[in-house]
């Protein structure tokens, strides 16, 4: 069953005169004062699923995710939660789903404890439950601790989590994370894709943008990968990774200095660079690489120091496909 | 696990009810974020005590054209200070995109703006009145009923206005002062503060005018516009408030996105 599909949605902006985007660089078409910021978008995603929206900066992950939590009205298309047409029946579908957007704050003025159950008052859970929720919330949080401070003296990252803590009040059945790790510390950005994946086997629904690969890999079941306001890519991380085959590598260290033109005539090899102390070896198989290379030192009797092999990332995957597609 | 509620307590949810006890709880966050908000104080506060001063120094004046000018002018002054600077400040913040993405609509959001203006003007106002009724000997000969009906109604309009004031898509409080003073300003200055409404024409187009006439009716004098001139204060206070109410939601409907982009 689907919990989002998105189905041909655009966005344009018209632009007063005198007037510059912020992104007008990446955007993928900017005449006539129109900014075209998405064009013809369309995805689904599983229920139970996390999805990720990857992209550069300006490639339209966040006006995307506007569109699809109602705070930007497509130009073209629709978008349906759950069955429903976010922009026929917003408040239904609002009360459904939790949303952290990217520059989203909460308000300083009150404590955690209070932005907590304001969230609640507005998404009317009732008294005794929202109390219940709260706590629970923030000692899983690690925030509990500091519920009844002032949330100005909350730290970037604790903020993080206490947004994480109201998008989950109401305890939606799907969660919109715009780049929810984005600059933060390392306790915070465990704590925060620790509690994404609890929350996902509990069964909620997670869409998240993120320009972070380590996120998308670790978190994800599918990446789409949008550049210029359009989806490139749409697959699992590892079927990503594997479009990058020649980023598959075997660094190797000797104790002596090796011929290295041995190793390039090899049918396995495609280049061989030369590193302190060994070689980088830029491979076609690992497995028949790393053979050949053993032969290799056994019959000179070279001894191995150091050996290493480097798998594609889906960093390396992500450049080739924008890449790929700025060449066509 | 938490409980997920059923479909029929989802479908609730966009039911009128529903969505003004949620616009009162919106009011309860803007009166206790906002009221100490610099901005808040200066016009809402300071602007009344030094228009005050400047308006009455070293003039006669009758003791109820003091209480009914200082009431107006505090009523309109605090009425129309909270409103315009909660969607900036919000913006500026960046806590309305979290608020937009609630299960509340536009309207809700600015219904709850309106009743926190209402509720902090109606406060502030009612004290010229104890003071009036304390220091200045003054009697209500007719009815505080009707004083108190006209300072609600016109505590609701001024803060209908006051939303119209919040529509430019500014991030900054600052730019929003700015245009309110322009536009509020000119309004106390045609209105008839102070001075019987007679002697002022022009002040016919001020909604001040209106609550100014029904305190003095309230304080036991001739309405300034006549037998039915009660009637009429009420018919075009209620007219203006829906007016500019209805103005404002589709003006903030056109703006809202714009808050958002790049």
């Amino acid at each position: 069953m689907n919990a989002i599909l998105v189905n041909n949605i655009s966005k344009h902006f018209n632009l007063s005169k005198g007037k510059k985007h912020k992104n007008l660089n990446s955007v993928s078409n900017f005449s006539s004062g129109v900014v075209r910021a998405v064009e013809n978008v369309s995805f689904s995603v599983k229920k139970g699923e996390i999805f990720g929206f990857l992209g550069p900066n300006g490639a339209g992950k966040t006006t995307t995710i506007r569109m699809m939590t109602g705070v930007l009205k497509p130009t073209t298309g629709s978008i349906e939660i759950f069955g429903e047409d976010i922009w026929k029946k917003p408040i239904l579908v609002k009360q459904i789903t939790g949303n952290v957007p990217e520059e989203a704050n909460v308000y300083i003025e009150l404590t955690g404890w209070q932005n907590l159950i304001l969230m609640g008052e507005i998404y009317g859970v009732p008294k005794e439950e929202r109390e219940f929720r709260a706590e629970s919330l923030l000692k899983k949080f690690e925030l509990y601790e500091k519920r009844d401070l002032k949330s100005r003296k909350y730290s970037k990252g604790m903020k993080q989590r206490l947004l994480l803590c109201l998008a989950l009040m109401s305890n939606p059945k799907i969660l919109f994370l715009d780049e929810p790790t984005s600059g933060l510390d390392v306790q915070s950005s465990r704590i925060i894709k620790q509690l994404i994946k609890e929350y996902n086997k509990l069964g909620t629904t997670i869409f998240l943008t993120t320009h972070d690969m380590d996120v998308a890999n670790e978190l994800c079941h599918r990446i789409a990968i949008i550049n210029k306001g359009k989806i490139i890519r749409l697959d699992t991380p590892e079927k990503l990774k594997l479009l990058t085959q020649e980023y598959q590598a075997i660094d190797c260290v000797f104790t002596d200095k090796i011929d290295t033109e041995e190793i390039e005539r090899f049918k396995s090899v495609t280049e061989v660079q030369e590193i302190k102390g060994g070689v980088h070896v830029i491979v076609k198989d690992v497995h028949k690489a790393l053979i050949d290379i053993i032969e290799f030192s056994k019959s000179h009797n070279y001894e191995f120091k150091q050996i290493n092999t480097h798998q594609p990332t889906l960093e390396d995957a992500f450049l080739k496909i924008i890449e790929r597609g700025a060449e066509n | 696990m938490l409980k997920i509620k059923n479909n029929d307590e989802i479908a609730g949810v966009a039911k009128m009810s529903t969505q003004l006890k949620r616009s009162f709880i919106l009011a309860k966050k803007d009166l206790r974020i906002y009221y100490n908000k610099p901005p808040v104080i200066i016009q809402g506060l300071i602007f009344p005590i030094i228009l005050f001063v400047a308006f009455t120094i070293g003039r006669q004046i009758q003791a109820y054209q003091l209480v009914s000018g200082l009431m107006a002018m505090v009523l309109f002054l605090t009425t129309t200070s909270i409103s315009p600077i909660i969607f900036p400040w919000e913006t500026m913040r960046k806590t309305m995109e979290r608020l937009i993405t609630c299960p509340i609509s536009l309207k809700t959001l600015l219904l709850g703006s309106i009743w926190s203006s209402f509720i902090y003007g109606l406060i502030f106002s009612i004290i010229p009145l104890i003071l009036g009724l304390t220091f200045l000997s003054l009697e209500i000969t007719f009815s505080f009923l009707i004083i108190i009906i006209g300072m609600m109604i016109a505590a609701l309009v001024f803060a209908s206005v006051s939303l119209i004031l919040s529509v430019p898509p500014y991030d900054t409080p600052g730019s929003t002062m700015v245009l309110t003073l322009l536009i509020k300003f000119p309004l106390l200055f045609i209105s008839p503060l102070f001075i019987p409404i007679s002697s002022l024409p022009i002040s016919v187009i001020s909604p001040l005018t209106y609550i100014i006439d029904i305190i003095n009716f309230g304080l036991g004098q001739e309405s300034a516009f006549g037998d039915y001139g009660l009637l009429l204060d009420f018919t075009v206070l209620i007219m203006i408030g829906f007016g500019c109410l209805f103005l404002a939601f589709a003006l903030h409907n056109k703006t809202l996105e714009k808050r958002f982009r790049g």
